[in-house]
């Protein structure tokens, strides 16, 4: 082993090197090469000590973190191999990794001219392995919240049933933070150090983008399950995100994979077999479609107006500006504008973003990226353009919408070359079928609608 | 004389109205003490009445109680008659809830008892302290008045008085004692029911008793010392307004002061009663007093404000056009949707209102109803969010022509509408509510530079709300070094004029103030300021770094300092042979377009760059030197990032930093953490970024009075974002601060001129050719006549220099000294931008350039 990092773009192999769990703190080991060690370390505040009947369950889940969140380490230098040291893996551990790292890498390899669907292979061992029995976890619910509009339903779903849940969130975001302060829940706020190695990897010129971040984090709350003792981890993931940004040489690449209902499936079967047959991983949301989840938002999230965002823009120093929540220059922002526009009164909806993003002509290319008009849609977690097109449709038909630059601009230049008939609002606002919601919880998707 | 809620909350605060009322009637004069309830037991009082539940209501009466009790205690004095009494009461009214007296009747008599007990209470305690007090009940003093508008919740809860001065109430009172308390916010009805005034009620019942007893004055004692300029939250350097008269004030009052109701000035209008505004922790402060109009003062903008959360309706349509009942029948729409109209302006086809934020607008569909029907009969705009900034000074309409340069401010803007009303007190101008909290403190120094808002007049302005309120002790200005070294200036003029002068250890002075940001790993001089190579080595002995954007800079300073102090090289425009000169030096480059990047790719291949990038808006002190937004050439706009580093990508460049300047001098500390924060949140998205590039703009203050550059501030700004972003290296490349205070012009007077009836010039012997920044940026210069330094400030003069130029101005309405021929002249703060802009124009002699070690 060597002291001094290198340009991981020229190593061969990428190591699983060990993982460990102590005083609450979980480490995640990872080498390229015979490299120095990359730690990342996951701190479980007030962690209790993981009662006998868990202690599989939890042993599975944080090698399953170990070997998920290796995705931010392993894209630095995609080396040809991908080693995993101790336990060998059994064919299903590998074939969910294999897809999560291929598919969930897909928008980084689109950007850095990359194939990956030839590199990723975990390497496994046919052998049986045991399935995973019932732990007798408590019937309370972990819910992630992520200061946007998304999460803030799905809370107020949940607590308008009386279900026992706790907001948990991954990091120190202080508008997380404030989030989940509104709430009204106990709270849980897990932390999360990358090795410091990796900073100084990116400096050597390691390879950067996009990773699926929300399958790093949904593991990690997995693991806060078994410890803490919660018999589901409830996202508020939506519809829209199974749907693939665009296709790259006969791949589908979604920006929002990890949020997809294909993973959401994957990972909810592999923790039934593989790490405890009573914990649940679901989406809340995925039912419902992105104006669906704004048109509820504007029902029920009165008391978070002042403190959410949906803006990708990192936050980490608020101040009491809507401009210190809203950069007003990203898809997210321009996306969420116009969702919320026909559902929310005018001028309570620009007193929370501070300005009209729709009467700024300067804007109009962003706005068109949405609705899938002479561009593609955009790499970040947006809804579809259909559900963009019927939005700005319906304020089209709005007198105190329909003079604004950019819905003007609409009904003249774009409206008319669309098919009416595919603008409604309502048919967004239906419930589609598929969700893993358990029976427990199915009462807060009914509150949705 | 009134005092608030947190003015009564506790025994220290009562000791300082004893102090106060006692004082007041050394002077001669009885008093009447008017309270509001304790802080907090009103909003006590309104929960207690939204219970159901009477074992509820009597638990929250009990903790209430139990406040007074505390404060008792505190003041070592048992429970007085006068407030047991009102204790029994509210605990009877909380247990029997409203069914007897009716909801609203109840709610009243509830409420009224924050005050009651708190008169009580207060009034055990002057007595207790040898101020012997009469508490006076307000409900017998105070009679409502039923207005045709009212309906019984207003009549009860937000009821009038039209007080009338009563001497026999005046005399009643003179004959049970010197000095009284009573209650703020109540009053009876002609029933005899307990009525409340509403907002703003204690501050209004000090003024219905200062009418009914033709008081000698009304005292509004509170937390501030009365009303300023601006709102201080928004603009520190906002000045305390001593003289104001009933409608300015109002005026003010009533868009955004928060200090004083307006509703409480119109009863002392008529009795002619003036009312004084006084901060009770800092009673020897002047205050604001406001009384009838004076017209000793000259006219000047006397306050701006900023009221955001506007929403304006415009309202287009050629069937407006000379129809009558048009206007009414859109109005008649506002009315039904509950909308109240504020500002109005109209065109032959076109009408916009503004509405104020109120929750009917916020939360309900009324504005999308109110549009569908206008809709109907004229195109709809609704333009939000909006922020209305009023400027209020009596006269308004006489000091149009001071506001060009405010007027060009907002002709940067959207403007949606601008309204003055007939009655010339003010002019209010709507704009995108956005930009209003940068452009506040920016018009607000405006209007001074203006003379639009004559600070210059101590009678009317007193000192700056920094000054009064501002952490730490207020600092008086240093004295410039000039001052120290006027007979050697004169000297060095008498040799030669014109002539720079160059201070050296005013360099390093300021040079170790940019030192002492502990968050800033390399501070660059941005050489443009000053290229002088003496200036330059003293910088570079001092541990600067320097920033260059020219070949020639970078001649200029490889030739003067040692050869391991690190260069950047930042230009702008910069065509591909000065890249190539810049690539054989050592500086790390700064690219600022895609331009070089795209087509020049190759010249960067394997090397570390800087990208500047414009996060997409401006800030400085002219427009000329704002150095952000889409109407500034600087900078790679933040739509290009990803194209800009996919290009650099490819051209196999690593982006090692990002760079971003926002102008020149900012003065307020605040600006560079959003800037280091937007940038690093930006770079925390790109892998190859190890330096954060915050730029330079440290302002330097030119006018009087004008506070300095909190250093400290801005280095505690800039930790609390570096702790955030550890992982980023922090660079300034400050130019200005650096050197600005270091130099000064000399110029000999050549002759005077006189124009008109007092419009008098005094010629030097350079103008614009030497100094230009007055000229192109409007920047002020203070200009001393060192000759009669110590001779009174008397001749108001017009500075100019010999330049066939209208603009070859060194400074307007400069009060000097009767000056003569040959007399010296100095023009301070010409240390920055002086020199290095000069020309030969007019083939005039440039300045030449002399060190003072």
């Amino acid at each position: 082993m060597t002291d001094t990092l290198i340009d991981p773009r020229g190593s061969q192999r990428f190591r699983f090197v060990r993982h460990g769990f102590a005083d609450g703190v979980a480490e995640l080991v990872y080498a390229f090469d015979e490299g120095p060690e990359l730690i990342e370390r996951v701190t479980f505040p007030g962690a209790p000590a993981v009662p006998v009947e868990r202690e599989a369950a939890f042993a599975a889940a944080l090698r399953l973190l170990h070997l998920v969140a290796g995705v931010s380490y392993y894209k630095a230098g995609i080396p040809e191999t991908i080693v995993v040291e101790g336990e060998s893996l059994d064919e299903d551990s590998a074939s969910m990794l294999n897809a999560l790292y291929v598919h969930g890498l897909a928008e980084f390899a689109y950007r850095n001219r990359l194939d990956l669907r030839s590199r990723i292979a975990f390497p496994s061992e046919r052998k049986a392995a045991a399935r995973a029995s019932a732990i007798g976890l408590p019937h309370r619910s972990l819910l992630p919240i992520g200061g946007g509009k998304d999460s803030v339903v799905a809370v107020e779903a949940v607590k308008s049933i009386g279900a026992d849940a706790t907001a948990t969130w991954v990091g120190n975001s202080p508008l997380i933070a404030e989030c989940a302060a509104r709430t009204g829940l106990s709270t849980l706020n897990i932390s999360r150090e990358l090795a410091p190695g990796l900073f100084e990897l990116n400096r050597l010129g390691a390879w950067n983008g996009h990773i699926p971040v929300t399958a790093i984090n949904s593991v990690i709350l997995i693991v806060a399950a078994v410890l803490y003792g919660y018999d589901s981890v409830v996202f508020a993931n939506e519809r829209s995100a199974s749907v693939a940004t665009l296709e790259y040489e006969g791949q589908e690449v979604n920006h929002q994979w990890s949020k997809g209902f294909g993973f959401e499936k994957t990972l909810h079967d592999y923790i039934h077999t593989h790490v405890a047959a009573d914990l649940d991983y679901c989406s809340l949301l995925r039912p419902w479609s992105e104006l669906a989840v704004t048109s509820a938002f504007a029902r029920l999230g009165g008391a978070y107006f002042d403190v959410f965002s949906s803006c990708n823009r990192n936050f980490r120093i608020l101040g009491p500006k809507p401009a210190d929540r809203w950069c007003g220059q990203c898809p997210k922002c321009h996306f969420v504008f116009l969702a919320l526009a026909p559902f929310m009164a005018k001028p309570r909806l620009v007193s929370i973003f501070g300005r009209n993003l729709l009467d700024d002509d300067a804007l109009a290319g962003a706005f068109d990226a949405l609705l899938e008009y002479k561009d593609h849609k955009p790499f970040e977690c947006v809804g579809e353009g259909a559900e963009a097109r019927a939005a700005l449709a319906s304020l089209a038909e709005r007198p105190e919408w329909r003079e604004d630059a950019l819905v003007a601009r609409f009904r003249r230049e774009i409206l008319p070359q669309l098919d009416r008939d595919e603008l409604a609002l309502e048919p967004w606002l239906k419930p589609g079928a598929s969700h893993l919601v358990p029976a427990r919880l199915v009462g807060a998707l009914d509150a949705l609608g | 004389m009134k005092f608030g809620g947190t003015s009564v909350a506790t025994a220290a605060r009562w000791r300082n109205i004893l102090e106060l009322a006692a004082s007041r009637r050394a002077e001669g004069a009885r008093v009447l003490i008017v309270v509001s309830a304790l802080s907090g037991i009103t909003d006590g009082l309104k929960q207690l009445c939204t219970h159901a539940d009477s074992k509820r209501r009597s638990d929250a009466a009990a903790a209430l109680a139990d406040r007074h009790h505390a404060l008792l205690a505190e003041m070592s004095l048992a429970v007085p008659d006068t407030l047991g009494t009102r204790l029994v009461d509210l605990a009877d009214l909380a247990q029997a809830g409203a069914a007897d007296l009716g909801e609203l009747a109840w709610q009243a008599r509830v409420q009224a008892h924050g005050e009651l007990m708190s008169s009580a209470l207060g009034a055990a305690f002057l007595s207790a302290n040898g101020l012997p007090t009469t508490w006076v009940d307000a409900r017998e003093c105070l009679h409502s008045v039923a207005l045709p508008n009212q309906n019984e919740r207003t009549r009860l809860l937000s009821a009038m008085v039209e007080p009338h001065h009563d001497p026999a109430l005046s005399a009643a009172l003179a004959a049970r004692g010197e000095v009284f308390i009573t209650q703020g916010f109540i009053a009876c009805d002609e029933a005899g029911r307990t009525v409340l005034l509403g907002r703003g009620g204690s501050d209004t019942s000090a003024a219905y008793f200062g009418a009914l007893l033709a008081a000698l004055r009304v005292e509004i004692w509170t937390d501030v010392a009365g009303m300023f300029s601006a709102n201080p939250r928004q603009v520190a350097g906002a000045r305390l307004l001593q003289r104001l008269d009933y409608e300015e004030a109002q005026e003010i009052a009533s868009t955004g002061a928060k200090v004083l109701h307006p509703r409480c000035l119109s009863p002392l209008r008529e009795p002619r009663v003036p009312l004084l505004i006084k901060d009770t922790n800092r009673p020897e402060l002047e205050g604001t007093s406001i009384g009838p109009e004076v017209r000793e003062h000259a006219p000047s903008i006397k306050a701006i404000s900023a009221r955001k959360g506007i929403t304006l309706v415009s309202m287009e349509s050629v069937g407006m056009w000379q129809q009558v009942g048009f206007l009414a029948d859109v109005f008649d729409a506002f009315k039904r949707h509950g909308l109240s109209v504020d500002l109005i302006g109209s065109a032959e086809t076109n009408v916009t209102v503004s509405l104020d934020p109120t929750e009917n607008l916020l939360d309900s569909d009324a504005i999308a109803a109110l549009a569908a029907d206008l809709a109907r009969v004229c195109r709809v705009k609704v333009i939000a969010p909006c922020a209305a900034i009023t400027l209020v000074g009596r006269g308004m309409r006489s000091m149009l022509h001071k506001l060009s340069g405010v007027l060009a401010e907002f002709g940067q803007l959207r403007v949606h509408l601008i309204s003055q009303s007939s009655n010339n007190l003010n002019i209010t101008f709507v704009v995108d509510e956005d930009v209003v909290d940068d452009m506040l403190p920016r018009l607000h120094e405006l209007l001074i530079g203006a003379g639009a808002l004559r600070t210059d007049d101590s009678m009317v302005f007193g000192p700056s709300w920094q000054t009064l309120y501002g952490a730490g002790e207020p600092v008086l200005p240093a004295a410039a070094w000039w001052q120290g070294e006027r007979l050697k200036l004169v000297q060095l003029a008498d040799e030669r004029t014109p002539r720079y002068v160059y201070h050296l250890p005013t360099v390093r002075a300021q040079a170790r103030r940019v030192k002492s940001l502990r968050a800033v790993d390399r501070a660059h001089y941005a050489v443009k300021a000053n290229t002088h190579p003496g200036i330059l080595k003293v910088l570079a002995e001092e541990g600067f770094a320097f920033e260059c954007v020219s070949p020639g800079e970078l001649t200029a300073v490889s030739a003067a300092v040692p050869d391991n102090v690190p260069l950047l090289f930042t230009p702008n425009f910069a065509a591909r042979r000065d890249f190539e000169a810049a690539l054989q030096t050592r500086a790390t480059i700064t690219i600022d377009a895609l331009h070089p990047i795209e087509h020049w790719g190759d010249m960067f291949t394997g090397r570390d760059i800087m990208l500047r990038v414009d996060l997409g808006r401006g800030l400085g002190h002219h427009d000329k030197v704002k150095t952000g937004g889409t109407g500034s050439k600087f900078g790679v706009p933040i739509e290009h990032l990803d194209r800009f580093l996919r290009l650099a990508d490819a051209a196999g460049a690593r982006v090692i930093g990002l760079h971003a300047h926002l102008g020149s001098g900012i003065l307020d500390a605040a600006h560079w953490g959003e800037v280091y924060s937007q940038l690093a949140s930006l770079a925390e998205r790109i892998g190859t970024i190890r330096v954060l590039n915050i730029g330079g703009g440290l302002g330097v203050p030119s006018h009087p009075g004008e506070t300095a550059l909190d250093m400290a501030a801005l280095d505690r700004v800039l930790t609390s974002v570096r702790q955030a972003y550890p992982q980023f290296e922090l660079w300034m490349e400050p130019g200005r601060y650096l050197v600005a205070d270091s130099g000064v012009l000399l110029a000999k007077v050549t002759q005077e001129k006189e124009k008109g009836a007092g419009m008098r010039y005094l010629g030097l012997d350079t103008g614009m050719n030497s100094l230009i920044r007055p000229a192109l940026y409007d920047a002020w210069h203070e200009i001393t006549n060192l000759s009669r330094y110590s001779e009174p400030a008397t001749t108001m003069y017009q500075v100019v220099g010999p330049i066939c130029e209208s603009g070859d101005i060194l400074g307007s309405d400069r009060r000097l000294p009767e000056s003569k021929e040959d007399d010296v002249i100095l023009v301070a703060q010409a240390g920055a931008y002086g020199a290095v802009m000069s020309s030969r124009y007019n083939l005039r002699d440039e300045a030449d350039e002399v060190l003072l070690p």
